[in-house]
């Protein structure tokens, strides 16, 4: 029973305004499937998933957080573990792409300095309701030099991408960090806001 | 006791000219019986909403439901429908209607994704009901309340243009599918009605205002309420629902604050005193869980905040606030039942690791919900 199915575990955050479809973006990661009758959720809620990257088993440990203002005492002290956060906004939703700095003030209080983050811009199916330019979500992420992807939970668009890269960005950071290595001495440049790749360890 | 003498029973206590409200809850601890609307009327007892004096009942609900007509017509306003002076959608005055109007409806934006997101397997909620409000649903739309939260897009059109001068207009057309959808004039959706009470509530309690999971406690008094099956009652089921739904609140209101959340009578105390609990009352699913370090954050927070509505179907969910409604110290029972959860799940918990220990208790395996009540009563006669 305790023998290791797995080579890493990643543990991932999602955060982002009530409504944005962070339950339905998990949903579809770990079980391929959609569906609009989700409850929201009330604190926090979790689903496992293994991925395979270069050849290494890597076990996801997702949770996923509830939006709304009331829960984010018992939301934010997720944020200290996670190693990788994704930030999520409606596209059709104006004020939770706003909302985006809020939630990037959040982690930068409660994260770790090295925690490796993505904005997801979803509901990207429904053009004909859009609100916020690709543009736009491309400006802010280059801005705070974090990547960026528009998603759609319903119609399975760059999800499975989504994680992917997360957990590889993971990857990178932690494969220079055998045992030994000090990982202090690993500095990320900050000033470097135009590359929206991030991760420049080890050069 | 057979059903129909349980039945009996209940109709012995609900006839007495001044119901003993101490029987009525040793009964009821035990389950109220789904038939004849007698959980409604027990609820609205059991709650403190309906005195026990019966000669009483007719005058009270006649003042409760005109005062709940009243709440209708003083906040669901439609500002420019008075004339006010100086008033418009730029003001920047504190009392202006507009700027209320604003302000109220970023409240309810929450409680409209909400409550089109209450109990999504049964379709109660979406199906009309029997006694829609009349000032509501006859005003041309003006003041349903999710009307004022819908997105509104301008319509836009792709301009091309060949040769020839011809140009071609296309204009997408596109509709998005509604499962909520909104019902015609004259009608309305038991979801509508429960999005005005969780509205109301925010607007007279503007200190607390909207929490989510506020939707999750109204659902099950609204629905028992609802489906009364005596329609003299059934007609008040909003009116009455929001009376039982705000003292209800008042019990459990600290749950939902969060500056209270370190305080005696918030819910990190309420967790903890289910982790003391759980200590006594089996220490090696404690001792497993502190080496995992499973916190009870992670599970019992929802289950206490929500009184377990979320972790099982909505007739378990009825039956287990009978016994909750009916705890003479309310909530301890509550914890009894957490408890109770957590030990009949003690094999699988005590063989699994972080991952399939908490997706166990996160997403609680379906069971014969008296297997775990009784459980609960043992745990809680053990107590010296």
């Amino acid at each position: 029973m305790a023998k290791k199915t797995y080579d890493l575990l990643f543990k991932l955050l999602l955060i982002g305004d009530s409504g944005v479809g962070k339950t339905c973006i998990l949903f579809r990661f770990s079980d391929d499937a959609f569906t609009t009758t989700f409850i929201s959720t009330i604190g926090i809620d979790f689903k496992i998933k293994t991925v395979e990257l270069r050849g290494k088993k890597i076990k996801l440990q997702i949770w996923d957080t509830a939006g709304q203002e009331r829960f984010h005492t018992i939301t934010t002290s997720y944020y200290r573990g996670a190693m990788g956060i994704m930030l999520v906004y409606d596209i059709t939703n104006e004020k939770s792409f706003e909302n985006i700095i809020k939630w990037l003030r959040n982690i930068d209080e409660h994260a770790n300095e090295d925690v490796e983050k993505m904005i997801l811009g979803n509901k990207c199916d429904m053009e004909d309701k859009r609100a916020v330019s690709k543009e736009r979500g491309e400006a802010v992420a280059r801005e705070h030099g974090i990547r960026f992807m528009e998603t759609s939970a319903k119609a399975s668009i760059n999800i499975d991408r989504a994680f992917n890269e997360l957990a590889e960005a993971i990857l990178d950071k932690t494969a220079g960090r055998e045992p030994g290595d000090h990982v202090d001495r690993v500095t990320v440049d900050r000033r470097q806001q135009s590359s929206t790749t991030g991760s420049c360890c080890n050069k | 006791m057979a059903y129909k003498a349980r039945l009996r029973g209940f109709d012995d206590i609900l006839q007495n000219d001044i119901i003993d409200i101490k029987k009525l809850k040793e009964l009821a601890f035990n389950g109220i019986p789904d038939d004849q609307g007698k959980r409604a009327i027990c609820w609205r007892l059991l709650l403190n909403y309906l005195p026990p004096e019966r000669a009483s009942w007719t005058a009270f609900l006649a003042q409760k439901r005109e005062l709940y007509n009243h709440f209708i017509d003083e906040m669901i306003i439609i500002p420019g429908s008075q004339c006010s002076e100086g008033d418009h959608p730029l003001s920047l005055n504190p009392d202006s209607m507009w700027q209320t109007f604003f302000k109220d409806n970023e409240v309810l934006l929450q409680i409209d994704k909400d409550v089109r997101r209450l109990c999504p397997d049964i379709s109660f909620f979406q199906q009309p009901t029997d006694f829609p409000c009349s000032q509501i649903v006859n005003s041309m739309d003006a003041k349903r309340l999710h009307r004022r939260v819908e997105f509104s897009v301008l319509k836009s059109a792709n301009v091309e243009r060949k040769g020839l001068g011809i140009t071609k207009i296309a204009l997408s057309l596109k509709k998005a599918n509604e499962d909520y959808a909104p019902m015609a004039e004259g009608e309305e959706a038991h979801w509508e009605v429960v999005e005005r009470i969780l509205f109301l509530y925010a607007k007279l309690n503007p200190g607390q205002s909207y929490v989510q999971g506020m939707n999750e406690i109204l659902g099950p008094i609204y629905y028992a309420f609802a489906s009364d099956p005596d329609p003299n009652y059934r007609e008040y089921a909003e009116a009455d629902s929001f009376f039982c739904f705000t003292n209800l609140m008042s019990e459990i209101r600290d749950f939902f604050i969060k500056s209270l959340d370190e305080t005696d009578c918030g819910i990190n105390s309420m967790m903890s005193r289910l982790l003391v609990q759980l200590k006594n009352s089996d220490l090696d699913i404690w001792l497993k869980f502190q080496q995992l370090e499973l916190r009870p954050q992670y599970y019992s927070f929802r289950w206490l905040t929500l009184l377990l509505s979320q972790e099982f179907p909505l007739p378990d969910v009825l039956r287990i606030w009978d016994s909750l409604f009916s705890d003479e110290n309310r909530f301890d029972f509550l914890i009894y039942i957490c408890c109770a959860m957590i030990i009949i799940l003690r094999n699988q918990l005590l063989s699994g690791d972080f991952p399939s220990c908490l997706k166990l208790l996160q997403n609680f395996p379906p069971m014969d919900i008296q297997i775990i009540l009784n459980k609960a009563v043992e745990l809680s006669k053990q107590k010296v």
